[in-house]
């Protein structure tokens, strides 16, 4: 068994100090494996990023309200007397100042993007500070709140990476209306991070929407329990309005770019054969190259054994070389990569690529499988070949 | 002998590797054609805008409603043509998933100023008598199976109608086909008085104005006239052309599909030296049978001549079996993206590009090896011992 592991261990030792007479070849499949890893990685970091932001957004313990079917804040209507039924509803956390409810506005506003120069939707939301207070992560960063009853708004860090002509202080005209940038808020890297905050009795007299609102926030009194609310809903007829929590409402949303992933995953595969086609061309050249060697070694007495896993060895090496730098590319390029696109909400949701450790899991198991495959049949030809006939054949 | 003969001895006297080599070249313009074409779907909104055309929003954004009475004041601007107003439905049928391209129009207007939409005149008349008629576009009439005379409940998302619900009947009087095959004809127009009449909000707003100039030369002075007549009113506008319009609205769909046309190139482009390096070195090894040849009296430009032509075979093999694979499946693809990419086509520009590129990773994996063998000398050669 030791001697089986040392010659092992010798030939492997031969056939990786020996690479660098197969530069070139050698180079190719570690720039093979390395593609297909950066590519893979770096649809799933987008994915992943996106996802982190839609779903850190939703909260078990909060419930949102908007028109039956409106399936986005956008094109949800609530009215003021839907309001006052739903905050004498049961199942909603209440405080001293009466039940935990949040009724809010969502307008669009046209922003500049940095990255394009053209314009892109921004959300511009209405609220007063008990929805702020809901946003449990949600901070001042710089500047102040906004005062109500006045043209002040605060802007979301997401809003001051990807747009233009935010910053503090700064006079921001929609149509007509100008507002003044008073503060910079953050909700730990989520979606509300992509919005404009504003008071919600301002919104509602310049955009022309009365006393109505488009959805409704409640803080529920059991984290997860709709069953109160449905209740009412059921109940009472003037009440069209869906219920759900606000983890299930981002989850929705935050599907749209699974399909990118997938995708990338799609994509991926179909390069992998492709590079794993040069991998075994590279591997099977390097055999070749060494059909001699090998038959020497057998001829000296080496086990089969031995000269299939040197070659196997030397696959993985180089496979893994190439994953190695892959995942380096891919986080060099792509971690923390601000990117924004167009949300569910019809707005844009600003987000940031995320190379989390097990997005590397998978990026290295892929490149030890290309290694494994490319090195196994060359490997087995290796070692299969009469000595005699590797002698008379190895030019 | 003749030298193709010979070419053909040479490629397949490996016949692992020229699978394995060409396989990769296939995989990569397969992928290449494949997503050029989805890239190109992607982009085709621009590209099928009319000149003349122009879109007026308001300013704040474009989903932010506009007084009707813009209608007439705009259509009084010198050098417009015809303008017509629209509203979005937010359409869909049955299932909200299923989501359909639907708006409310003012008829005769919407079909002077969008004349790619073509109508039989008897149909043409039947839309504009009945109120609660639709014009449905040929392909979305395909996908639901719809019939002229066919009775259709179409949902919204966003608006109640003042009878409860949010489902509107309506009877399909016309189908209309695109007079270019692009043209994208999975949407459908209905009244907008019948829409206005039926909808709980009530009021006489409308989502946007199109319009077109007298000429394209004039589209900048008309946006600008119609800009300026609102501004400082409640609702200012913004006009652009209609290709500027689409182009941001793509755009906002941001640097994600930058980023992955991006990554998905340089992988095409990636897996393009891997296999050249190994075409090159398959022919570099071969320096000692060169030497033969001159040998036998083989002039240099006709090795140079064999050697780059067998690199070009090997290329275009793989390549344009890639390529056919791509157009396959864009093929079967068409049917069931459709609703989504109506302009899944590979055109010739495609094609074109892609076999430029094979004629280039031929060139480049050929030529030094071929202009080594046109230098070589024969007595160094065999002096090498190879």
């Amino acid at each position: 068994m030791r001697s089986l592991l040392s010659q092992i261990a010798t030939v492997t030792a031969m056939n990786i100090r020996s690479l660098p007479r197969r530069l070139w070849m050698s180079l190719a499949m570690v720039l093979a494996s390395a593609v297909v890893v950066a590519i893979l990685l770096a649809f799933l970091a987008m994915a992943r990023g996106f996802e982190v932001t839609m779903n850190g957004a939703g909260s078990d313990g909060v419930a949102i309200l908007m028109r039956e079917g409106a399936a986005a804040e956008l094109n949800s209507v609530v009215l003021r007397e839907q309001l006052n039924l739903i905050e004498e509803s049961a199942g909603i956390a209440r405080d001293a100042e009466g039940p935990l409810v949040s009724p809010e506005l969502y307008v669009i506003v046209d922003g500049i993007k940095k990255s394009t120069g053209t314009e892109a939707n921004i959300p511009l939301r209405g609220l007063n500070a008990r929805g702020m207070a809901m946003r449990e992560n949600m901070q001042l960063i710089e500047g102040r709140m906004f005062t109500p009853g006045t043209n002040e708004m605060i802007v979301g860090a997401g809003v001051l990476r990807e747009f233009d002509g935010f910053d503090i202080g700064r006079e921001v005209r929609f149509g007509k209306n100008v507002w003044t940038v008073v503060g910079v808020f953050s909700t730990g890297g989520n979606v509300f991070e992509s919005e404009l905050w504003a008071d919600i009795r301002m919104i509602q007299s310049h955009y022309d929407r009365g006393s109505s609102y488009q959805s409704i926030r409640v803080q529920l009194e059991k984290a997860g329990d709709l069953a109160p609310l449905e209740e009412t809903i059921a109940r009472e007829p003037r009440l069209n309005l869906d219920v759900q929590t606000e983890r299930e409402f981002f989850a929705g949303q935050g599907k749209q770019l699974q399909y990118i992933a997938i995708f990338g995953r799609v994509i991926s595969f179909i390069m992998a054969l492709g590079a794993l086609a040069g991998a075994l061309n590279t591997m099977y050249t390097s055999v070749a190259d060494r059909a001699r060697e090998i038959a020497t070694l057998r001829a000296l007495g080496f086990g089969n054994f031995s000269a299939f896993c040197g070659t196997i060895a030397e696959a993985l090496v180089l496979a893994a070389a190439g994953g190695v730098l892959g995942s380096l590319a891919a986080f060099v390029f792509f971690d923390g990569l601000n990117a924004s696109t167009l949300g569910g909400s019809f707005t844009q949701v600003v987000f940031k690529f995320e190379m989390s450790p097990d997005l590397f899991v998978q990026g290295a198991l892929l490149a030890l499988l290309i290694g494994f495959v490319s090195g196994f049949f060359p490997a087995w030809r290796a070692a299969r070949i009469p000595v005699i006939v590797a002698f008379r054949n190895g030019v | 002998m003749s030298d193709l003969y010979l070419i053909y001895k040479n490629m397949t006297r490996k016949p692992l590797r020229l699978f394995l080599t060409c396989f990769a070249i296939f995989i990569a313009f397969l992928i290449f054609g494949a997503v050029t074409t989805l890239k190109g779907a992607l982009d085709s909104g621009i590209e099928l805008s009319a000149d003349n055309r122009l879109v007026v929003v308001n300013r704040i954004n474009f989903t932010k409603s506009l007084p009707i009475a813009y209608y007439q004041k705009v259509s009084a601007i010198d050098g417009v043509r015809d303008v017509t107003h629209m509203n979005w439905f937010g359409g869909y049928y049955q299932e909200p998933s299923s989501q359909i391209v639907a708006m409310a129009v003012e008829p005769e207007s919407y079909l002077r100023v969008y004349d790619e939409v073509v109508v039989e005149p008897a149909q043409r008349e039947a839309w504009l008598q009945n109120r609660q008629g639709a014009l449905v576009g040929e392909k979305l009439a395909q996908i639901y199976g719809w019939k002229v005379g066919d009775r259709i409940p179409v949902s919204s998302n966003i608006f109640s109608h003042k009878d409860g619900g949010h489902t509107w009947d309506f009877v399909v009087e016309g189908i209309f086909t695109g007079s270019n095959e692009q043209y994208d004809t999975r949407q459908m127009v209905f009244h907008y008085k019948y829409f206005m009449e039926t909808q709980t909000f009530g009021g006489d707003w409308i989502g946007w104005l199109a319009l077109t100039t007298d000429d394209p030369s004039l589209n900048e002075q008309v946006a600008k006239s119609i800009d300026e007549t609102f501004a400082n009113s409640q609702n200012e506008t913004d006009t652009s052309t209609e290709k500027a319009f689409n182009k941001a609205f793509i755009e906002q769909i941001g640097n994600i599909g930058l980023i992955i046309f991006g990554v998905v190139f340089m992988a095409f482009f990636t897996i393009l030296v891997v296999v050249g390096n190994t075409m090159a070195l398959a022919i570099r090894e071969r320096t000692g049978e060169i030497a033969v040849l001159k040998t036998l009296g083989f002039s240099s430009p006709r090795i140079f001549r064999m050697v780059l032509s067998e690199s070009m075979l090997v290329a275009l093999l793989g390549g344009l079996s890639g390529l056919a694979a791509a157009w396959f499946l864009i093929e079967g693809a068409k049917a069931t993206m459709a609703r989504f990419l109506p302009n899944l086509i590979m055109g010739q520009d495609i094609i074109l590009q892609a076999i430029g590129f094979m004629l280039l990773l031929g060139l480049v994996t050929g030529l030094l090896p071929a202009i080594q063998a046109l230098r070589l000398n024969i007595v160094t050669a065999f002096n090498r011992g190879v």
